[in-house]
């Protein structure tokens, strides 16, 4: 009796044990090896990016150049889709692991932050030295991959966030110019309502799509300076313009110059609508042509692009910056170096039809991406404010987020929302 | 000896990182730096006062009577039909197992579709059918979205219980019946008196299953509705997931992580109990 008693605790014991285990050892995977030891140099290299099919295949062609002139072998690894809501836990889930990149590709600001914080990513101030990184690459955007003063990646794309349009649905609703102000960016949406197009197709999925609007409504009522000090908590959010700029989010969604059920579609999906023709506009970066419109085999001809109107002097648009950064625990740095500096000449730059590098004398080719290069032509020297998920950590853009998702709703005032939006930010940049 | 190597294996993987675990939640972790502070019970402290918590708790006890008592009964009907005398039975058994076997992110991208309110199946249905009125932005509002996840989450989980309950029924020996039908018991008595007792151990097994398997729910949720709209969607496991790994508050994250271990634990010792007893006789 003794004996069973015994063997039916102990097998009880074990099963827990077995089950708490697989629990919270699957759900944090934790191991405090993440700082590592440094790895023993070699001649493989290891790229990790969020390219997709449209892009990759281009990347791949010059680092595939670059391991035949240096004798080395490099992997790229993608993780496409998910924009900077999944990307970072991947990363972060490889670099804890100690299996991390060499190489990684990452957004600035508050996203690409943490990898600097936590020494994970080098200091490439010798690499910005030796490669006069500096003098080739456009001063503003070095300061996006710049944290606490250390430059722990090198920027090679400042975005810009525009309005893409579809030509054939604007002369459809009896548009022939795109709007110059705010007021006539509204009466362009009636007049597409009217016809039964769907203005803005932007996706409520992560938050972050559907929160380009919201920006550039705060950036048309409380202009660039106000705009400016909201993002780095040095001002109140909880005042008229930022109620004002919440009252307009809504009312974009109310008079349906937004999708039905915006809050639960997916930017994916969302993205190339404007494409197919089934809303008459997006708010994208330059990227698009390449990802959205080359990729659907449609005449750039049939599209076109313009900078929201501000209603604000001087005139700005949305815009972050990407970069890459390297492995602080990896044996091949000066290689990695080598790559990403290779990659950061306008010869490859072209050739991957960045359009809108960071590189002197990359600027983008009007015979391939010819709506990119006008953009660069009419408002590539316009001023930008920084988008708002790189302006706050992930925690407080998703907080943001909610409150953009219950404002929608209806389950939240604008007032409310300003209130709101000020504790979240007083708490954060108050620490 | 012999047991030696499992056993290395069983601490290595899965009971050092298991007590790591537990130690990170008593701490402030990032879960980057090398650096970290003791912070007690700060963070199961915390866990009272973080409203998203009450929400995904909440979610997920709805979660686990919806997605446990649907799919349990349906799959109890389905076995009772596909054990009788069915035509095409190992089709059938197939279609309703399949779902189960699919990729979750598959099933997540095409419920999505099916659920997109201006291009999707489900609204174009209800407005053919002149039911237009009841078309819904199903993902993107509070008052729904978890319901419309919860819809997959049945479909896919049924095939599993059916499986398990055609078993046990196979294993009912006929002889039970025919005493019944002797004494004349009808098809209801037969099924309350002979097929639910002689189920009693699958019911175990079933029940078990399913109720850490639905605790446990991340998948789905994160590929559908990413938790959202706002945080209307969250359950722990998302919010775990949160925290460790998009927050940087790996310390908080991990609390988390053990709560709903234990919770888990303390679903599971009835099942563990069940079979220790059996194995005991």
């Amino acid at each position: 009796m003794t004996g069973r008693s015994y063997t039916r605790r102990g097998f009880l014991a074990l099963s827990s044990v077995a089950v708490t285990g697989l629990g919270i050892s699957a759900c944090t995977g934790a191991s405090i090896s993440g700082g590592g030891a440094t790895a023993p140099a070699s001649n493989k290299l290891r790229l990790f990016t969020y390219e997709d099919d449209t892009t990759i295949g281009s990347l791949k062609a010059q680092v595939k150049k670059f391991d035949e002139q240096n004798g080395t072998t490099t992997t790229i690894d993608s993780l496409p889709g998910s924009g900077a809501a999944q990307y970072p836990d991947k990363l972060r889930t490889e670099l804890l692991g100690g299996s991390g990149p060499d190489v990684w590709r990452i957004w600035g600001g508050q996203i690409g932050a943490p990898f600097a914080k936590a020494k994970q990513a080098a200091d490439l101030a010798p690499y910005y030295q030796k490669y006069g990184w500096d003098s080739s690459i456009n001063t503003a955007a070095v300061q996006g991959m710049t944290f606490d003063g250390v430059k722990a990646g090198v920027p090679f794309t400042a975005r810009a966030l525009g309005a893409w349009y579809n030509k054939e649905l604007l002369a459809k609703a009896g548009v022939t110019d795109v709007p110059t102000t705010y007021a006539e960016l509204e009466e362009m949406n009636d007049k597409l309502v009217a016809a039964g197009i769907t203005p803005c197709g932007l996706g409520g999925k992560y938050g972050w799509h559907i929160m380009r609007l919201f920006e550039y409504l705060l950036e048309h009522t409380a202009g660039p300076e106000l705009h400016d000090r909201l993002l780095l908590g040095q001002d109140s959010w909880d005042r008229p313009e930022v109620v004002e700029a919440f009252t307009l989010f809504k009312k974009w969604q109310d008079k349906k110059w937004l999708p039905e059920g915006a809050l639960g579609l997916d930017p994916a999906d969302v993205g190339t609508w404007y494409v197919q023709g089934k809303v008459a506009y997006d708010i994208e970066g330059q990227w698009t042509e390449t990802a959205a419109i080359l990729a659907a085999d449609k005449d750039p001809k049939d599209f076109g692009v313009f900078q929201l109107p501000t209603d604000q002097s001087p005139a700005r648009h949305s815009g972050f910056v990407e970069g890459y950064m390297i492995n602080a625990n990896s044996g091949n740095k000066d290689k990695a170096a080598a790559l990403l500096d290779f990659l950061l000449t306008p010869e490859s730059q072209k050739a991957m039809q960045i359009g809108s590098s960071t590189v002197k004398g990359a600027e983008p080719d009007p015979a391939t991406t010819p709506l990119a290069a006008e953009w660069a032509e009419k408002y590539g020297d316009s001023p930008f404010y920084t988008i708002q998920d790189q302006a706050f950590p992930k925690k407080e853009a998703d907080q943001y987020f909610s409150i953009q998702s219950d404002l929608l709703q209806g389950s939240m005032t604008p007032a409310a929302a300003a209130e709101k939006m000020q504790e979240i930010v007083a708490a954060w940049a108050g620490n | 000896m012999f047991a030696l190597p499992a056993l290395t294996v069983y601490v290595v993987f899965l009971v050092y990182p298991a007590v790591s675990s537990l130690w990170f939640s008593f701490t402030d972790w990032d879960g980057l730096s090398p650096a970290y502070n003791v912070v007690g019970l700060d963070n199961y402290a915390r866990m009272l006062e973080d409203p998203v918590v009450l929400t995904a708790g909440k979610n997920n006890l709805i979660w686990s009577l919806v997605t446990i008592v649907f799919p349990v009964t349906l799959g109890l009907a389905l076995a009772l039909l596909l054990n009788g005398k069915v035509r095409a039975k190992p089709v059938l058994r197939l279609v309703f197992y399949a779902p189960g076997v699919l990729p979750l992110v598959s099933i997540a991208s095409i419920w999505g579709w099916l659920y997109n309110p201006q291009y999707g199946a489900i609204n174009s249905f209800l407005s053919l059918i002149g039911l237009g009125d009841l078309a819904q932005p199903w993902l993107g509002q509070d008052s729904t979205a978890l319901w419309a996840v919860m819809v997959p989450a049945v479909w896919l989980r049924t095939g599993f219980p059916m499986l398990l309950y055609i078993a046990a029924l196979q294993s009912i020996p006929a002889e039970l019946y025919e005493a019944a039908r002797v004494d004349g018991a009808s098809r209801w008595r037969q099924f309350w008196h002979v097929t639910m007792p002689s189920l009693r151990s699958a019911h175990y097994i079933v029940l078990a299953l399913s109720l850490i398997d639905s605790f446990k729910v991340f998948d789905m949720i994160y590929a559908m509705t990413y938790g959202g709209p706002g945080t209307a969607t969250q359950v722990m496991g998302t919010w775990m997931y949160a925290n460790v790994f998009q927050y940087y508050q790996a310390g908080y994250g991990t609390a988390i992580a053990v709560v709903i271990t234990l919770i888990a634990i303390a679903v599971g010792i009835p099942y563990v109990r069940s079979q220790t007893r059996e194995r005991a006789t």
